[in-house]
């Protein structure tokens, strides 16, 4: 209730406070253990506005020396903060959760990240020998003694002489021990091995420098132009499903791969200069 | 859980410590006043104004009625805390790095780092004796010429220091005489932190080789390794379960260069017999340099490099988690 001070202050400004603010009211409600607070303010508009506040009163048992500290004067900083945490230094953060590790799961992550080459070799059978076509490396192939190298890189698909299917059927599952006599490639005179079966190898390229945001779609706009696209592989991070910075692009045309080599080696592409070259083949 | 973020600091954490009854959460900063909260609601009590550099340390007496803080403004300061008046203050040679108060509180230690052609000595006061503050004359000063002292905590009965040093190893020192009782090459690298369990028989060491250890106290013996993945910057040990957090992160110059996904910066919960690492939880987007357990088991606090103390009240299901081996 303001009173008459006698200064700059007339009996038409009292009307108009006490008609603006009335005391804020406090009811307890002993059963439901709920405090209502009701409050008058004007609002940012000049507007008045009522403001209900309903606590609920959680009484706690403490030792009397905790319950003492309570009633403590606010010192130093925090001197002029109103009773109650003050927002401005105290937030409750949302909701978190201790997320529960067990270790058993917690090692099966660690090794799957731990090859990532495993699992591509599941899903997209990155790993294939060209030899043998089996689902390990060129240098791991039973076979590769019998076989001379084939020569890489340069050959185009119509020049690569015809496989011999007894080969094939000789090999068995790959990975299994085959004695060296037994071994198909002795009397076959092939070089290239099943290849040219498979996928062409000659017409990969790669792409490194890639900025973390590329996808598939992005590479698919940039390789198209140059030719008929048969796949691509963009190496992506597990987790975060960003890309890792490179890819391959295999295209059903030599020619269309180098010149899409020779035409966007050195490009800039989202604020990077790729990078293009011929893929090596896997293995050596 | 609903945690509360404290964020009364400008800086960077450097320690938390809760009070004997865990009502009162102390924090001190890289900036230079140490605050003090209530730990149920966040509140702000206060803030210890008067240092002029980075506050390393802090503590707290048994009767939270006084609380002592070091800086690097080359003091160590003695505070009330009811009303944060500084009663006491000591003017050093260099930074102050590490300070505690003893179990009845009449006893005090500091130690300064090792800089400006000073060596890093340990020096404890009884209060008791008003000139031994007053005329800034220790009743014992140990000397460290070899490494100097990164953590130290009290041993039980007032009777030994225990310190841990910036080349790894820990040791135990006799107030009585100064002489060195025990010590022990626990670690490659720095240690961080030292704390003891509540019961003061269990020492946790916190080291920058990526390990903490459990220590039974008046001995020094080995009893348990905690291996984790990134350097461990404190570790406590729940009063009332055989769990122990650890707190850490990647260190904080490297932390503008990669994301919060690798920082690592999440508290890692860890059976303290089994070794084996329970629960994690997220929170903090830089180290954790203070972990601290509520003193009756029922929470944690942190306080990280972002500045941040974040106050956690474990959820029921913490009740429940029970460990298969």
């Amino acid at each position: 209730m303001p009173t008459y001070d006698g200064i700059g202050k007339s009996w038409a400004d009292e009307v108009e406070q006490e008609g603006g603010l009335p005391t804020p009211l406090i009811h307890v409600d002993e059963d439901r253990k709920l405090k209502t607070l009701t409050e008058f303010k004007i609002n940012e508009d000049g507007k008045k506005v009522k403001v209900i506040k309903t606590y609920r009163i959680d009484i706690q048992k403490m030792p009397k020396t905790v319950a003492k500290r309570k009633t403590w004067k606010k010192f130093g900083e925090a001197s002029n903060d109103p009773p109650g945490p003050n927002p401005a230094n105290t937030i409750i953060s949302e909701d978190i959760y201790m997320v529960l590790v067990h270790n058993k799961e917690n090692q099966l992550q660690t090794e799957e990240s731990e090859d990532p080459f495993g699992k591509l070799k599941d899903k997209q059978k990155m790993v294939s020998c060209r030899i043998c076509k089996g689902d390990h490396w060129t240098t791991k192939c039973p076979y590769k003694d019998s076989i001379a190298a084939p020569s890489m890189d340069g050959a185009p698909e119509g020049t690569a002489p015809a496989i011999g299917d007894d080969k094939a059927k000789q090999a068995g599952p790959p990975g299994k021990y085959v004695a060296p006599g037994r071994r198909g490639g002795v009397d076959s005179k092939t070089t290239v091995g099943e290849r040219m079966g498979g996928r062409d190898e000659s017409a990969t390229i790669r792409v490194t420098n890639l900025s973390e945001d590329t996808t598939e779609s992005d590479l698919q706009e940039l390789f198209r132009p140059f030719g008929h696209i048969h796949r691509i592989f963009l190496a992506k991070d597990k987790v975060t499903g960003q890309s890792k910075g490179y890819a391959f692009i295999n295209y059903s045309k030599r020619e269309d791969a180098a010149k899409a080599i020779a035409n966007l080696s050195g490009y800039g592409y989202d604020h990077l200069i790729l990078n293009v070259e011929w893929a090596k083949p896997s293995g050596n | 859980m609903k945690p509360l973020l404290l964020h009364g600091h400008e800086r960077s954490i450097t320690q938390i410590k809760y009070n004997r009854e865990g009502d009162l959460l102390f924090s001190s900063a890289k900036d230079q006043q140490p605050n003090v909260w209530f730990s149920l609601n966040g509140e702000r009590l206060g803030s210890f104004n008067g240092h002029t550099g980075a506050v390393w340390c802090i503590d707290v007496d048994w009767e939270t009625s006084k609380f002592m803080s070091g800086a690097a403004d080359n003091s160590w300061r003695l505070w009330d805390c009811q009303t944060g008046k500084q009663l006491e203050i000591l003017e050093t040679k260099s930074a102050v790095r590490t300070c505690g108060f003893s179990f009845s509180g009449n006893l005090v230690f500091y130690s300064n780092d090792q800089a400006m052609n000073q060596t890093c000595e340990l020096s404890i006061y009884d209060l008791r004796d008003s000139n031994q503050i007053q005329f800034n004359k220790p009743f014992l000063r140990i000397p460290m010429p070899e490494s100097k002292i990164t953590s130290a905590i009290w041993g039980p009965y007032d009777e030994f220091i225990v310190t841990g040093h910036d080349d790894g190893t820990i040791s135990q020192w006799n107030i009585a005489d100064g002489a060195i009782i025990n010590t022990e090459k626990a670690h490659t690298k720095p240690i961080n932190d030292l704390q003891s369990s509540k019961d003061s028989s269990l020492l946790i060491s916190a080291s920058k080789d990526l390990t903490a250890k459990l220590y039974d106290l008046s001995s020094l013996d080995l009893l348990k390794t905690y291996k984790t993945d990134r350097p461990v910057n404190s570790a406590s040990i729940s009063p009332c379960k055989p769990h122990v957090v650890l707190g850490g992160g990647q260190e904080a110059r490297d932390v503008t260069t990669t994301s919060t996904r690798v920082g690592k910066f999440d508290a890692k919960f860890y059976h303290l017999v089994f070794e084996e690492e329970f629960g994690r939880v997220k929170g903090h987007f830089g180290p954790i340099n203070s972990v601290a357990f509520h003193p009756d088991g029922s929470g944690y606090s942190s306080g990280g490099e972002d500045g941040y103390v974040r106050v956690h009240q474990f959820d029921d299901s913490y009740e429940d988690i029970t460990f298969e081996c």
